[in-house]
């Protein structure tokens, strides 16, 4: 059972998890995100865009890995670029990055045991913690294996695991549906559904099925700057029978694209 | 901490590195016992001199280790947690540190049964010199992580190791001038040992210890810290640790074999004849009295015999070597070596010795003696043959040494008697003796 901590049920100080205002970051010398505003609060956030859009770049902004250019960002209340608060955020984030490193020789359990350490989580809450982290992405038969000998998609898993260990605020998940079979995606979504009631989740990813079964709403990036903000629904409104796409969501994501490239090459 | 510790223990490179350590140590130990068989501080100091190996072996363990961090990929994720780095890099290091500390104190543990039977003596200093071992192989495993992340190559470890081999034997070569210098920083030289009474200098142990531990806390530091200014200020304490220990070490020839006085000490028989080993050779004495006892009786014949025999604890080498002289006058004395058992070594061969070195009055004179006559008489003494000498091929010299035993064999014993006791008197005088012992 999940015990409820004084801190979740405090109320909180910040209107917004995420507030990004102008945001600017760069990817080595390349301004990837570039006068961003965004704000995000519960729920769970799709992160669309074409390949270079600056999904990743923003991710690890928000993971706190790189300091913005120029803006503002803040997270969970405190600006990112102030050391001051940076490890009270810390410990309420969840991150899985899109190339996700692991230590061979670990069990599932020790390395998800070991990030639960690392974000510094109450010694005595740890080991329940970890099994509770390990059943929701459905690896507990797989808890004491070496992750070495783990599928790719089973990889992913325990990289979800990892993420969610300590309840975060802020749960960041680059493209976490890569290598999963259509079932365990079926999971997955239900999984997301249930973090996102008290979290703010943001997904970045290519599958926009994923986005329309399991999202409350969708944040569409290209060349670093927003291009849609809006409900799940509104991404399937903007799709007409004569865009790109076989699904709804598809066919609003193409219109979507073509709309704002149409409009930046003006 | 403690569960995370636990992990990196059991999935770590650590329990590798201290059974390579442990194995490294035991088979340079029993390749030869004779060298630390003699004591507990012998086998501290030997197992010093085998940190040649045990502590490259570390360095290498190392940068091993450090290439898991390399390799993983984890930095991405590790920089979005909370906990500072320096706390990041502690259960991996204290692994590290424990298990290679834990492979050399094991080797002790696997060497100790061996001469727990006949070692007694055992010096506080000895356990500062497996200190400063313990401390040599941390510290090198420690630098062989933070070198290994600043130089994340598979060569990192091989080419550590052969760097560690280089300082640990090169820089003691390459200045030679300055023994103390090589001793303080490579802390496995100046270990071989030249007698059974020798000590690590406490000074030399303080300075190696203070300088040791600056490495430790620098290399610690260095894995908080990004950028070249930063690792250049992590730097800082080794630099001070260093200064510190040239001040504290001795700058001179002392600092070498110094010799513990209170090993050196003769410990008794409480009845007579006096027989007396050193300290540190005191679970001898049971071995050693009776046939001490038995060369007192043979020699009793002669006049002026000697009542009592002590081991000779005079050294030639280090610090305090006293001027060649006779022996003492009254006093038999025999040299104790240890066999790689920890037992007196050539047992039957101490009675010749300790009435052949009564006749010849070691060491008296400057133009030597007649060899062949002092050995003919000391068997005719103990009444057996003379066996062939050691190290001496020469037929025609054995076969005369029992010619003249012999000779003396065909006298009546009084006359025989007089004989040898004449060698005896002619050795003292440095009188030359050939011809003493035929009839001429």
């Amino acid at each position: 059972m999940h015990m409820v901590r004084a801190a979740e049920t405090a109320p909180t100080a910040y209107p917004w998890i995420v507030h990004a205002d102008g945001l600017q970051v760069k990817a080595g010398t390349h301004l990837a995100v570039d006068g961003l505003d965004l704000a995000l609060g519960t729920g769970v956030h799709a992160l669309l865009g074409p390949n270079g859009a600056g999904k990743t770049t923003l991710m690890r902004a928000l993971a706190t890995v790189v300091r913005p250019a120029g803006g503002t960002l803040t997270v969970l209340g405190a600006p990112v670029h102030g050391r001051a608060e940076l490890r009270r955020v810390r410990r309420a984030l969840g991150y899985l990055p899109q190339h996700f490193g692991f230590y061979p020789r670990f069990t599932v359990r020790e390395f998800v045991e070991y990030v639960a350490w690392l974000k510094e989580m109450p010694r005595s809450e740890v080991p329940a913690a970890v099994q509770r982290a390990i059943d929701r992405v459905g690896l507990t038969a797989k808890a004491d294996t070496r992750m070495k000998t783990l599928s790719g998609g089973m990889l992913r898993r325990a990289g979800i695991a990892q993420a969610i260990v300590n309840d975060p605020e802020l749960l960041l998940l680059d493209e976490p549906t890569v290598g999963l079979d259509p079932e365990q995606r079926l999971d997955f979504r239900e999984l997301l559904r249930d973090l996102g009631v008290d979290s703010c989740v943001l997904v970045s990813t290519h599958l926009v099925e994923d986005v329309v079964a399991a999202c409350t709403d969708v944040v569409l990036l290209n060349e670093g700057r927003l291009v849609h903000r809006g409900a799940t629904a509104s991404l399937i409104a903007e799709g007409g029978s004569s865009d790109a796409g076989d699904s709804p969501a598809e066919r609003g994501y193409s219109a979507l694209l073509r709309r704002h490239r149409a409009e930046a090459g003006r | 901490m403690s569960r995370i510790l636990r992990i990196e223990l059991r999935r770590s490179a650590a329990l590798w590195a201290g059974l390579i350590l442990l194995l490294a140590g035991v088979v340079m130990c029993y390749v030869g016992p004779q060298r630390w068989s003699s004591g507990w501080m012998a086998l501290a100091m030997i197992e010093r001199e085998y940190l040649m190996l045990m502590a490259p072996l570390a360095l290498a363990a190392g940068a091993w280790q450090s290439r898991r961090e390399s390799r993983a990929g984890l930095s991405e994720l590790l920089e979005s947690t909370p906990r500072p780095r320096l706390q990041r890099v502690l259960p991996v290091l204290g692994a590290l540190g424990l298990a290679v500390i834990g492979g050399y104190l094991a080797v002790l543990a696997v060497t100790a049964p061996w001469i727990a039977g006949t070692a007694r003596y055992l010096p506080a200093a000895a356990f500062a010199v497996v200190t400063v071992g313990a401390l040599t192989v941390a510290a090198a495993a420690w630098l062989g992580v933070a070198v290994g992340r600043l130089w994340p190559s598979i060569a990192a470890g091989p080419v550590l190791a052969c760097a560690g081999i280089g300082w640990l034997m090169g820089f003691p070569a390459a200045i030679r001038g300055q023994q103390w210098l090589g001793m303080l920083f490579s802390p496995m030289y100046g270990m071989s040992r030249f007698s059974d009474y020798e000590t690590v200098s406490g000074r030399l142990t303080a300075a190696q210890t203070v300088w040791l531990v600056a490495l430790v806390v620098a290399v610690y530091i260095l894995h908080g810290v990004e950028g070249r200014r930063a690792r250049l200020a992590a730097s800082l304490p080794l630099v001070l640790g260093v200064a510190v220990a040239i001040t504290v070490v001795p700058h001179d020839r002392s600092v070498a074999h110094a010799i513990d006085p209170v090993a050196r000490e003769l410990v008794c028989t409480t009845d007579a004849p006096k027989v007396c080993v050193a300290r540190v050779h005191s679970a001898l004495l049971p071995e050693v009295t009776p046939q001490a006892r038995q060369a007192l009786a043979l020699l009793a014949r002669l006049p002026q015999p000697p009542a009592e025999a002590y081991e000779d604890t005079t050294t030639t080498w280090g610090s305090g070597v006293p001027e060649l002289g006779p022996d003492p006058a009254g006093v038999a004395l025999m040299t104790i070596t240890v066999d790689d058992r920890g037992h007196l070594a050539f047992p039957n061969d101490l009675v010749p010795r300790i009435v052949g070195r009564v006749l010849a009055n070691v060491g008296r004179c400057p133009g030597g003696l007649d060899s062949s006559v002092l050995r003919a008489a000391t068997y005719w003494l103990v009444g057996t043959e003379p066996p062939d000498e050691p190290r001496v091929d020469d037929d025609r010299r054995n076969d005369h040494v029992r010619q003249l035993w012999q000779g003396l064999l065909k006298l009546p014993e009084a006359r025989a008697l007089a004989r040898v006791a004449a060698v005896r008197e002619g050795a003292l005088r440095c009188a030359d003796l050939e011809g003493m012992l035929s009839d001429t």
